[in-house]
């Protein structure tokens, strides 16, 4: 049997943390592949119906990457982007859904070494985990 | 300007509900025809150019209904009606977004739908100007089917049993499932409260103004000024306690079966996808919803893919989906009114699902859905120094 690969939806702000990944690319910094990234305008444009499609169809994990807290290319979306993680979180733990397969992290154009650690760890953690309970159940 | 004036002056200009406390006499130990003539009198005076409220017809209609005519408010009115088919928010929505210059309307309103207003205002979608904010007391209502069984045809009457003799009627605890742990009686925001908890209604009715608008409908009436009962705040707090209890039972219940993936899709099994939680809810308010855009249509080949990673798949898709994401769009805004359960074809028990995950939510926000027209949604505003941990 082979062994249980994390698979993880990520969504990367265009103007921070798709460039972040970038710099880890282009510094040759290994990270694992098992992130498809989605680049999107702002960490706020991702509404909770995408992360909820993603693990409801099978993802491990949903990684959501944006600017640092006041460097937000559009002024107030990544603050936004924390109130309403704030309200996913607060959903998951009354619905008895683990929110620990949701990932936010603030990574800037200049950290690709953050990002590169960051999908390691969140692909490490997840692995762990073991697979979703969703990507089983077909009556979702 | 006398010391009083200045008082409330000042919380005016803070935002804070000014709240004078009258008393309505009661004629012909009859509540709700007093009401009624008070009306009436708005009306036939030109203080209202319309009246909402609820209304019961000899064809068995029991709706909000909105009045112009003295004698028809006289006729089939019935202030208090303690059954709810819908959220009359969700009616105000459709008559106050775009308002007349000129035209007035008072609008009966239960706290649970009062709040839903204040939502639908700070939503964008409900303008003031035109309207008055009459909120009533509001012990818990019936659902509409069942209404007919325990009032009979003869509504008025059995209104004024109903709050003559609220205690029993509370015991038989009859009510729809929200009301049985609603903690909200009185309405939070109101332009003016006719109340009638924990006082003889035969008597007299309490009447609070919380703004100038409220005010001047209260204008050449037959009224004193009196301090609020205290037999009024025991049985209001007594009411709320036993309600708050009785919430803590069924979400404890709902914690036994609803938790966990496995649970969720069991609890939500039975959902048609028909989506009549989101059409009769008052604060679902896009007026095109995103589930039934062209966003989440699918070809063929999707579905067959979808189909693949997990050996078959549900048609149709999404159940879930739906209700985690209504969630996430209107947790922060939802009163608890319960129209969503009471509208669902297979019988899901929404309430009290919606009344733990909202309460949650809108706790961590410290926000009360409805409670004041000046704090700005959960997930408009923010601060630039809360919630630090959250992608650190």
């Amino acid at each position: 049997m082979s062994e249980f690969e994390p698979r993880i939806v990520g969504f990367l702000c265009n103007w921070c943390t798709y460039a972040g990944a970038d710099l880890a690319g282009t510094s040759r910094i290994q990270y694992p592949p098992n992130m498809k990234p989605i680049r999107v305008m702002c960490s706020a444009a991702v509404d909770s119906v995408y992360i909820v499609r993603a693990l409801m169809e099978g993802a491990d994990g949903v990684f959501i990457g944006g600017c640092h807290p006041g460097d937000c290319h559009y002024v107030s979306g990544n603050y936004k982007t924390r109130r309403r993680m704030v309200l996913f979180n607060s959903i998951m733990r009354s619905l008895g859904l683990d929110q620990e397969r949701v990932l936010l992290r603030w990574i800037s154009a200049a950290e690709g070494k953050k990002f590169a650690d960051t999908i390691t760890e969140f692909t490490e953690k997840l692995r762990k985990k073991g697979p979703s309970p969703f990507k089983t159940l077909w009556e979702v | 300007m006398s010391t009083e004036e200045q008082k409330s002056r000042s919380a005016e200009e803070e935002g804070r509900m000014i709240i004078r406390p009258y008393k309505l006499k009661v004629e012909g130990g009859n509540p709700v025809e007093t009401v009624k003539a008070v009306c009436a009198r708005w009306l036939k005076e030109g203080v209202l150019n319309a009246v909402m409220m609820p209304a019961f017809s000899r064809n068995g209609v029991a709706a909000p209904v909105l009045f112009s005519d003295p004698e028809a408010i006289r006729d089939s009115g019935v202030p208090f009606l303690p059954a709810m088919g819908v959220n009359t928010a969700s009616v105000v929505d459709e008559i106050a977004f775009n308002p007349a210059p000129g035209v007035k309307v008072g609008v009966f309103l239960r706290p649970c739908e009062a709040r839903a207003v204040v939502e639908l205002v700070k939503l964008q979608q409900v303008v003031l100007d035109g309207l008055v904010l009459i909120g009533v007391d509001c012990p818990g209502t019936y659902r509409a089917l069942d209404f007919f069984e325990v009032a009979g045809s003869d509504a008025t009457s059995f209104v004024n049993r109903f709050l003559q003799e609220q205690d029993r009627y509370l015991a038989e605890n009859r009510f729809r499932t929200a009301c049985t742990m609603c903690e909200f009686p009185t309405p939070l925001v109101f332009d003016l409260h006719i109340g009638f908890l924990g006082m003889n209604p035969s008597e007299a009715l309490w009447v609070a103004v919380g703004s100038e608008k409220g005010a001047e409908l209260l204008k050449g009436l037959n009224i004193e000024v009196m301090q609020e009962p205290e037999s009024r705040q025991k049985f209001i707090e007594e009411l709320r306690t036993k309600r708050q209890m009785r919430a803590e039972e069924q979400i404890k219940e709902l914690d036994k079966k609803a938790l966990g993936p496995e649970n969720l899709v069991r609890y939500f099994a039975a959902c048609l996808n028909c989506h009549n939680c989101m059409k009769v809810c008052p604060v679902c308010y896009c007026r095109e919803c995103f589930f039934e855009s062209e966003a989440l249509e699918r070809d063929l080949d999707e579905v067959v893919r979808i189909s693949r990673h997990k050996g078959q798949t549900r048609m149709p898709q999404g159940t879930l989906l739906f209700h985690i994401t209504r969630m996430n769009h209107m947790m922060t805004s939802c009163v608890q009114c319960g129209i969503c359960e009471d509208s669902c074809p297979v019988k899901i028990g929404l309430s009290v699902l919606f009344k733990k995950v909202s309460r949650n939510a809108q706790k961590e926000f410290d926000y009360l859905s409805g409670r004041s027209l000046d704090e700005p949604l959960p997930l408009v505003t923010f601060r630039e120094d809360e919630f630090r941990t959250i992608g650190e």
